[in-house]
């Protein structure tokens, strides 16, 4: 242990020493301590800046990306983020005069576009007439599945006297399509063995007035048929009516976070408010008060959320923000109002808080300089953990129609929207729904963050 | 003198924690006999507990780790063992219990089937017999009516009558050695008396030997053969009774009997806390534990850790470095 | 335990009473009082409600009326539907539902048991860390996006394959079960998962887990016997609430996979503004989950002693 020489040992009294000034680290006060705990936190602190962005997103955001998120962009319907907008110039639709078509098999009359895909093929010696049909997956199953789903959308059933031919023009996207003709023989029995099937990939197609009209056609340069223009840009695409995902997502963040926030905040206030009340004057009072929390605690909350929502009744045109705005605030406060009453009624029985009102300060004096303070963290963990779940109660509600009104966007609402078209444009309600999970996700990280930060407690490794 | 029963040697325990390593436990040595007490004293926080949970393997591992040391049950290693000659060294060679015998019992299970589990389930008893058996313990440990308690769950008996619950569980498979950590600090003075006294009976009646963790010297006197005194997670003296309380030699021990209140004493009563608390056992100091609140404390202690001297009698040692023969002050 | 039993049974009638007194004022102050005869659709449903309702008589005889009628088991008749009573409505529909909330409460207890301690026992290494992650996922994600997602999984699924391996919508069988199901205790599945993971690694540093383990017992003896059934406990205390979450999140499931349960009954009930209907149904609702919770409770007495003696 010791390298020194014993001899060299000096057995004179020590002097005196300091007495026990051993503090390791500087002292900090109760919020610097916790806010270098929580930047020690990388969950915490990348859920705070996910938790910034969407501020930004939501405020900044429509002032960068001008679009009105009630424009519908009739030319692109349904439109998944990064899609082609290119279009092609073509001569305004004309019917199909059924040209002979060479060769054999299912094939193609003309180029398919947006604006038709002309279909013909050849006789079947059984055919009473033939079935055809769309699909927008690829063919997987044995031709011997005779089920109609397995081959897409029924167009049309063709009698071979009409010509062996047909024209659709059905809602066409650009997109692959995979067509099908299935001869049907007698008693109406499809001949699937017999089946034959095309892919086709259809291009979008505008006709020049069209593009004209749109302002898609640059005046100085001369446009004509065969030229390609750029639709308008969609960054994450369309909805079912055309309407720009990212201006909707951008005003949708503002109803969900303008709920998911400024609710909790108001009933959290309520519940701060009742629930000192209570702790402070105690007694009979704070037993009425709180048996009263205990019924509106009792009563089904989502039910109420949608029992007040009747009572609100949402007129023509109103978005019903504020119906559910009022219904979370009466339903909410009683959590928040019994924890921060048993703060207080703990923080009562510390001494220092005895000190002072031995020195005679007034209550209000009590309240403003020891118990909030000391209940603060608190009530900033449980604001924190309210947000997420008045966010997941404005999408519910929304979700299921109950909540904010179409056609004013809220990421709920558009989720009830995207569902309608969620097997063939998925995109409309993932988006949303995505913007709901990671918001929910970065506050709840934030606050388990918040919680560990302000709880000065040591912890073991966890 | 014989063999010992049980010694330890060297033994040094750590933990990692968010902090920095702790090091509870640093080098500690100490002997048992055969059916002796004896006994560790120290202030909170000094090791006591570690050090013999550590013998049993009771120390979470990780963030728990015996950094070094033996620990040998009649010339056995039993440090990290499971098992020595076909004997559990938990359970059945060495028994336990601990200071909150309101939390340290299965609050869901009844009493008498916590006591039976180890005869169920080690000793091949059948259910029955071992019911029977832990209601034969139960009586034994002067719990009344046995058979009826037996069939309650803890939250129905108080402190002292679930510390007797633990005496008859830890008694269940007959051990050599019973480890008894601060049994009665949670327990009300009447009832600490009562516990101590069934403890030493029970002892004498097996020919069973005893440690018994304590920071109370008046439980000492009461009941220890032999003592070991620690501090900062190391021994600074050991001895028997009559030396540690009649010829302490070091100056920690002689702080925390001046901190004891005597009862014989007819003088004025002065009790006298020591000044300030121990160390930070993250960064142990590299000299005496105690020079920071010693009161006879030497230049030499700061830097220089004290060697164990030998007070002259049997097994009387001492760290100190008053002992020193170049000493300024006499000891 | 009797004692206990009564007191909570009578707890809960008046929380029923107040959840039934709320209904009946929050729907009477609907602007327009939809509860007046004019707006009721047909003239024969009008006759029933004036019946049934006393619609002519002042509000606290309304009120009167309307609590007799509860009390006697009959929650009213539909607004919109002749002769349609809501305790039919109930009665067909409800139990579709509580088929579905059944399995799903089965599928969020078991698993969230499972992985929870799981997780405790391989705490900070792989599958703790994976299942955490799925858990913090699972916590985050609203319902309606796990049912819409298991059902466009069903659909790639059934599509890949080129048979119908589990229905992708409708009501019948057990398989048109199982998926809904899944999907709706997914939420609670992950949030009882942590729940069970930080209550067994509080047991696992209990003083009475040190005192089995001084008395010999081994790490599977200890976890079976000790650990397991006391850290189920906190998990048995939140099931009412679960319950709750379960009962609600069934709405969008059985939306989402076409479903004819109560709750899909009841969302369109308040879409049609059947006032009658949404009364009926929410005091059911309420009733009901008052007594789930009650029921929770009763059972967690039973697995807990210190509860049963009080
Ligand atoms: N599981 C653990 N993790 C971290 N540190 C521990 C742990 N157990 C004990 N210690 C540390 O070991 C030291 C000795 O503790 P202990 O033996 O319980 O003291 P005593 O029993 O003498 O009061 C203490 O400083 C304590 O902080
Ligand atoms: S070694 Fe020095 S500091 Fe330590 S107890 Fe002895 S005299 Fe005091
Ligand atoms: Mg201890």
């Amino acid at each position: 242990m010791s390298t020194a020489n014993p001899s060299e040992l000096d057995f004179s009294p020590a002097p005196e020493r300091a007495p026990q000034a051993r503090l390791v680290r500087p002292s900090l006060s109760y919020w610097q301590d916790a806010w270098r705990r929580l930047r020690l936190n990388p969950r915490a602190m990348i859920s705070l800046a996910i938790v910034v962005g969407l501020l930004v997103f939501t405020l900044v955001g429509p002032m960068l990306w001008r679009l009105d998120p009630a424009n519908q962009d009739l030319e692109q319907l349904s439109i998944p983020p990064g899609a082609a907008r290119t279009a092609h110039i073509v001569e305004p639709y004309t019917a199909w005069r059924r040209e002979a078509t060479p060769g054999t098999g299912l094939r193609l009359a003309s180029e398919a576009t947006t604006q038709s895909v002309r279909l013909v093929w050849d006789a079947h010696p059984s055919a009473r007439a033939f079935e055809v049909f769309r699909d927008i997956y690829p063919p997987t199953h044995p031709p011997t599945q005779s089920t109609q789903d397995a081959l897409g959308i029924p167009l049309g059933e063709i009698s071979p006297q009409d010509g062996l031919a047909f024209e659709d023009r059905l809602a066409l996207e650009p997109i692959t399509y995979y067509y099908h003709v299935v001869p049907v023989g007698a008693g109406n029995r499809l001949l699937s063995d017999a089946r034959e099937t095309i892919e086709v990939e259809v291009t979008r197609a505008i006709t020049l007035e069209e593009a004209t009209q749109r302002g898609l056609v640059s005046t100085g340069k001369k446009t004509q048929v065969g030229d390609e223009v750029e639709l308008a840009w969609h960054p994450l695409g369309t909805d079912y009516l055309g309407r720009d995902m990212l201006a909707r997502l951008m005003y949708g963040a503002r109803v969900s976070l303008f709920i998911g926030i400024v609710a909790p905040f108001l009933y959290v206030l309520l519940g701060v408010a009742y629930g000192s009340l209570a702790g402070f004057v105690g007694g009979a009072t704070d037993q009425t008060l709180m048996r009263f929390a205990d019924f509106v605690v009792a009563l089904p909350f989502l039910l109420f959320m949608i029992l007040f929502k009747v009572l609100f009744g949402i007129g023509p045109g109103e978005s019903g923000i504020i119906p559910m705005l009022i219904a979370l605030v009466i339903l909410g406060w009683p959590a928040t109002a019994r924890l921060v009453r048993g703060q207080i009624l703990q923080i009562r029985e510390e001494s220092y808080v005895s000190a002072a009102r031995l020195m005679g300060s007034p209550t209000g004096y009590l309240i403003a300089r020891h118990m909030i303070p000391n209940t603060l963290g608190v009530i900033l963990v449980t604001l924190t953990f309210a947000i997420p779940s008045a966010i997941f109660t404005e999408a519910f509600l929304s979700f299921i129609g109950m909540g904010v009104a179409p056609p004013t966007p809220s990421w709920g609402s558009m989720s009830n929207e995207g569902i309608k078209t969620m097997l063939v444009s998925p995109h409309e309600l993932i988006l949303p729904a995505i913007f709901i999970s990671v918001t929910v996700l970065a506050f709840n990280l934030l606050g388990d963050g918040l919680r560990d930060a302000l709880d000065a407690r040591m912890r073991s490794v966890e | 003198m014989t063999r010992p029963l049980l010694e330890v040697e060297d033994l040094a325990v750590e933990f990692d924690t968010h902090g920095g390593t702790v090091k509870a436990v640093r080098g500690v040595s100490f002997a048992l006999h055969e059916g002796q007490t004896l006994a560790v004293v120290g202030e909170s926080g000094c090791g006591k507990s570690v050090c013999v949970q550590s013998l049993v393997g009771l120390v979470p591992m990780p963030p728990g780790r015996i950094t070094s040391g033996s620990a040998r049950l009649d010339g056995e290693q039993i440090l990290g063992r499971e098992t020595v000659g076909g004997m559990r060294v938990r359970g059945q060679l060495i028994g336990m219990i601990f200071q909150d015998p309101m939390t340290s019992l299965n609050p869901t299970m009844r009493i008498g089937d916590q006591i039976a589990e180890p005869l169920h389930m080690h000793q091949g008893m059948r259910r029955r017999d071992a019911r029977m058996r832990a209601i034969e313990l139960l009586e034994l440990s002067q719990v009344g009516e046995a058979e009826k308690r037996s069939r309650q769950y803890p939250f129905e008996f108080s402190g002292g009558m679930l510390q007797r619950v633990m005496i008859a569980c830890a008694l269940a498979c007959e051990p050599r050695i019973l480890i008894a950590d601060e049994p009665t600090t949670a327990l009300d003075v009447t009832i600490q008396a009562q516990i101590l006294s069934l403890m030493r009976d029970l002892q004498r009646e097996r020919k069973m030997s005893l440690i018994l963790i304590t920071h109370d010297l008046g439980v000492v006197a009461q009941m220890a053969d032999e003592v070991v005194v620690m501090y900062a997670g190391k021994v600074v003296e050991t001895g028997s009774a009559d030396d540690i309380f009649y010829a302490s030699g070091h100056p920690y021990t002689q702080g925390l009997k001046s901190a004891m209140p005597q009862n014989q004493d007819r003088r004025a009563q002065q009790l006298e806390p020591i000044a300030g608390s121990p160390p930070d056992l993250f960064d142990p100091p590299t000299g005496c534990g105690y020079f920071e609140r010693c009161p006879r404390a030497m230049q030499v202690c700061e830097a220089h850790q004290p060697p164990d001297f030998d007070l002259g009698k049997v097994q009387h040692r001492c760290a100190c470095w008053l002992h020193d023969a170049r000493a300024t002050h006499d000891s | 335990m009797w004692r206990y039993t009564l007191k909570r049974l009578i707890q809960g009638l008046i929380t029923v009473w107040f959840i039934a007194t709320t209904t009946f004022f929050v729907m009477h102050f609907v602007p327009g009082d939809p509860l007046s005869d004019a707006r009721a659709t047909s003239e024969q449903i009008r006759e029933n409600l004036e019946a049934r309702y006393g619609l002519d008589k002042p509000l606290y005889q309304q009120y009167y009326i309307y609590l007799r009628n509860i009390a006697s088991g009959d929650l009213g008749i539909s607004f919109t539907q002749q002769n349609r009573e809501v305790n039919d409505i109930i009665r067909e529909h409800f139990p579709v539902s509580a088929a579905l909330g059944v399995l799903a409460v089965v599928f969020a207890a078991l698993g969230g048991i499972l992985w929870g301690a799981l997780t405790a026992l391989f705490r900070n290494r792989m599958p703790d860390v994976v299942i955490m992650f799925l858990v913090v996922l699972g916590v985050s994600v609203p319902s309606f996006v796990f049912a819409a997602l298991g059902q466009l999984s069903l659909v790639t699924l059934n599509d890949w394959l080129g048979v119908s391996v589990l229905p992708v919508a409708g009501w019948g069988s057990v398989q048109h079960l199982l998926v809904p199901a899944l999907v709706l205790g997914l939420g609670t599945m992950a949030f009882l998962t942590r729940l069970m993971r930080s209550s067994m690694l509080e047991v696992t540093n209990a003083d009475y887990v040190r005192t089995a383990k001084a008395k010999g017992l081994n790490a599977t003896q200890i976890f079976i016997r000790h650990q397991l059934r006391n850290a189920i406990l906190p998990v048995i205390t939140v099931l009412g609430p679960a319950i709750a979450t379960i009962t609600t999140g069934g709405f969008v499931v059985e939306l989402v996979f076409a479903i004819p349960g109560l709750g899909r009954f009841f969302v369109q009930s308040v879409q049609q503004l059947d006032y009658t209907v949404i009364m009926g149904t929410t005091v059911f609702y309420g009733g009901f989950l008052v007594f789930m919770v009650i029921a929770v409770d009763l059972v967690y007495g039973l697995i807990d002693p210190r509860v049963r003696v009080e």
